[in-house]
């Protein structure tokens, strides 16, 4: 188990300077998610953790003790690749094996903690079995087995469930998130999903080019995104984005007039989905689109702002194609914008529409 | 109106109908004589890739006094091309797996039956009097009563280890140092890494003779001009780009994530090497070592150009001084000499079939 923590940590290939300086704690015991598009710089992150990548500037350190120049194999650290990189060439009793060869576990030591591990992630009947005869899950079981096995002070997971088909991703999901709940070992989840990241993670650590965008708790960066980028990012169906301009306390967005509070000038209203719903007041517009979800329907309404994507419950559409409606939504779910500076302007709210 | 359009779409129909039974005859008909064709003239082409080595072993085997006879040659086709020809019927006619190995069982049976009468009582070992007869120039040219003049050859088995142990260090050399070179380039960045990689091609090109001359004052002037071990040297030099490419390759095609899985678990770069990537391009090293042996065991030109003294020859020298002292006086012995040094580079490139089929190139990559 290990505190982590980055100080400003610089991390450049050459010329290009992919982290220019990340500064971040992550708590002993905890489960983060490094969430964000691709090339955004958390693998990099996540490498630099594991020992591959060297940090080019500032400090990295586990327990307080500075880190960068620490060899991987000295870290203890246990990683799930995407592509679970499990060793072709060995039985899945080897692959567990492997981290304790470099350890100088006794045989019959290491032996019994491969079939605990294998135990813990239900892959015991399979020790005999190459990864080739493997199915995607097993071998991520296999993976995680293997990573866990040596007892890691930390454990990075890169990605591991974009490999699985949905249902299965679903119950990995679970699993993985029971596993830390009972070993208690630092985890942190590499990801590009926000489903991923917000339904495993403590925290999350919203990452953009290098930087850190947004940390905080999955509820935190759904309900009070600090940025344009982090609402956009966190929410599916993703979030309706409208823009306007305020003064004297009315926002007017193409036309529509609402009345907003504690902001002026140029703004962006960020609007989720769910949180609209169709009825008799609103601003109005005409259903282009039905979109069936299953339990929910997504309907996307042409309104004078452009398109505007309303999320109901149910499973049967009350309105059809074509029908003239009305969308309303609460104030309080309201996020407004700052559009210069994309910044979320805390305690603004836009009103119902008159 | 109406119904007459329908009469006359249902007409059409029945019309296309008809003639798709046409279509497949032709198209049978087609395909049969294409394939016809096909074998025709593949056969037509193999046969003379095919019958020289058949004729090397007939007079290896059957040769008498020392002349090239064909008889035997056409007896044995005679017998061999329509057994052929019958598996070759029976497996396409049969109709079940226990049918198709009665016949090919009843074939071979035929076939060697056939082949003991004709051919079986001109076959003997003679001509390989070479493996247990050291002087044999002289057995056979006292043949045909010339005693004099005879090469002094060495025990054969003498230049068959000189070969082995040309081929083995040289396999030895090109693979240890191709994989390491190769996964360097494959893996690490630095400064001149993609002209070196051309310059690999570059080498390669070069006409091995054009150097014969420098070679040759380089090994005299070092002392290892008529050693096996400068032979050895010079043979990896030419053989190590084109290997250090192939490897390079294969390299190139194992994935970094179980490389840096190595690492993570716990192993140092070099024991990630050797017990993670090396398993990976087992297919690989095993091909540049069947090519390099293989290289090796034919060489000719540079063993006769730095090798001199006869307790040096391999065995491509040794059938060199063969054909130059017994040719035209026993062309039996040449043959038999041929087959024995044939022999081991045909097991060896039939054990390995199946990885060199797994040998590609890889496109350079800066």
């Amino acid at each position: 188990m290990a505190k982590i923590e980055f100080r400003n940590v610089v991390k450049r290939f050459g010329a290009v300077e992919v982290i220019p300086d990340l500064n971040l704690v992550i708590e002993d015991g905890e489960f983060v998610a490094l969430l964000g598009p691709s090339g955004c710089g958390k693998s990099t992150s996540l490498f630099m953790l594991a020992g591959i990548y060297v940090p080019s500037g500032g400090e990295l350190l586990f327990d307080g003790h500075v880190v960068n120049e620490v060899e991987t194999r000295d870290r203890n650290v246990g990683v799930v690749f995407q592509s679970y990189a499990l060793y072709p060439h060995m039985s899945v009793r080897d692959n567990i094996l492997f981290p304790l060869r470099f350890k100088k576990t006794p045989r019959d030591e290491a032996l019994a903690r491969v079939t605990a591990a294998a135990d813990l992630v239900r892959v015991a009947e399979l020790l005999d079995r190459r990864p080739s005869e493997l199915s995607g899950g097993q071998q991520q079981r296999v993976a995680l087995a293997r990573a866990l096995v040596k007892e890691p002070q930390l454990l990075l997971l890169d990605e591991p469930l974009s490999n699985l088909d949905a249902s299965l991703r679903l119950s990995m999901r679970t699993e993985i998130k029971s596993l830390h709940a009972q070993l208690g070992v630092t985890t942190v989840l590499v990801t590009h999903d926000q489903i991923e990241a917000t339904t495993m993670a403590d925290r999350i650590i919203c990452m953009r080019a290098g930087r850190i965008e947004q940390v905080g708790t999955p509820d935190d960066l759904y309900l009070r995104p600090s940025s344009l980028f982090v609402a956009g990012f966190i929410g599916s169906p993703p979030i309706n984005l409208v823009a306007g301009e305020a003064e004297d306390g009315m926002v007017t967005v193409n036309g529509a007039r609402f009345p907003v509070e504690g902001a002026s000038g140029s703004l962006t209203v960020g609007l989720r989905p769910e949180h609209l719903r169709i009825g008799d007041t609103g601003f109005a517009g005409r259903i282009a689109q039905i979109e069936p979800m299953g339990r929910e329907i997504l309907y996307v309404v042409e309104t004078g702002m452009g398109a505007v994507r309303v999320l109901e419950q149910g499973s049967s559409a009350g309105h059809s194609t074509g029908e003239q409606v009305k969308i309303g939504f609460l104030s309080e779910n309201s996020l407004v914008f700052e559009t210069e500076r994309q910044k979320l302007i805390a305690g603004a709210h836009v009103r119902e529409p008159v | 109106m109406a119904a007459q359009a329908i009469n006359t779409a249902s007409t059409a129909a029945f019309d296309r109908a008809a003639d798709w039974d046409a279509l497949a005859v032709r198209a049978r008909a087609v395909r049969r004589t294409k394939a016809v064709v096909l074998y025709a003239f593949l056969i037509a082409v193999s046969l003379p890739i095919i019958l020289p080595y058949f004729w090397l072993v007939t007079i290896a085997f059957s040769a008498r006094a020392g002349v090239a006879e064909t008889a035997v040659l056409w007896r044995s086709m005679a017998v061999i091309m329509p057994v052929v020809v019958a598996f070759w019927l029976t497996v396409a006619l049969a109709q079940s797996r226990r049918q198709s190995w009665i016949g090919i069982a009843a074939v071979a049976a035929i076939g060697v039956f056939a082949f003991a009468l004709l051919v079986g009582p001109d076959l003997h070992l003679g001509n390989f009097i070479f493996l247990w007869e050291p002087d044999f120039a002289s057995v056979v040219r006292s043949r045909i009563g010339e005693v004099k003049g005879a090469v002094q050859f060495p025990n054969v088995w003498h230049a068959f280890a000189n070969s082995i142990l040309i081929a083995g260090a040289q396999t030895a050399i090109v693979v240890t140092v191709a994989s390491l070179a190769a996964y360097y380039l494959s893996r690490f960045q630095f400064p001149g890494r993609s002209s070196m990689l051309r310059s690999l091609l570059v080498l390669h090109a070069f006409p091995v003779l054009t150097l014969i001359v420098p070679m040759f004052l380089m090994l005299y002037w070092i002392g290892l001009l008529d050693t096996l071990f400068g032979v050895i040297l010079v043979l990896v030099a030419f053989e190590l780009p084109f290997a250090i490419f192939i490897m390079k390759g294969f390299f190139d095609a194992v994935p970094w994530d179980i490389e840096m899985s190595a690492l993570t678990d716990g192993a140092s770069r070099r024991q990630a090497f050797v017990s993670v990537v090396l398993p990976q391009v087992r297919n690989g090293i095993l091909a540049i070592a069947v090519f390099t042996f293989i290289r090796g065991w034919e060489e000719y030109i540079f063993v006769f150009t730095f090798l001199i003294r006869n307790s040096n020859w391999t065995m491509s020298l040794y059938m060199y001084w063969v054909r130059d002292d017994v040719m035209g006086v026993d062309y039996g012995v040449v043959s038999a000499v041929g087959v024995f040094y044939l022999v081991p580079s045909l097991i060896l490139y039939m054990a390995a079939q199946r990885y060199l089929m797994q040998m590609s190139i890889g496109g350079v990559k800066g």
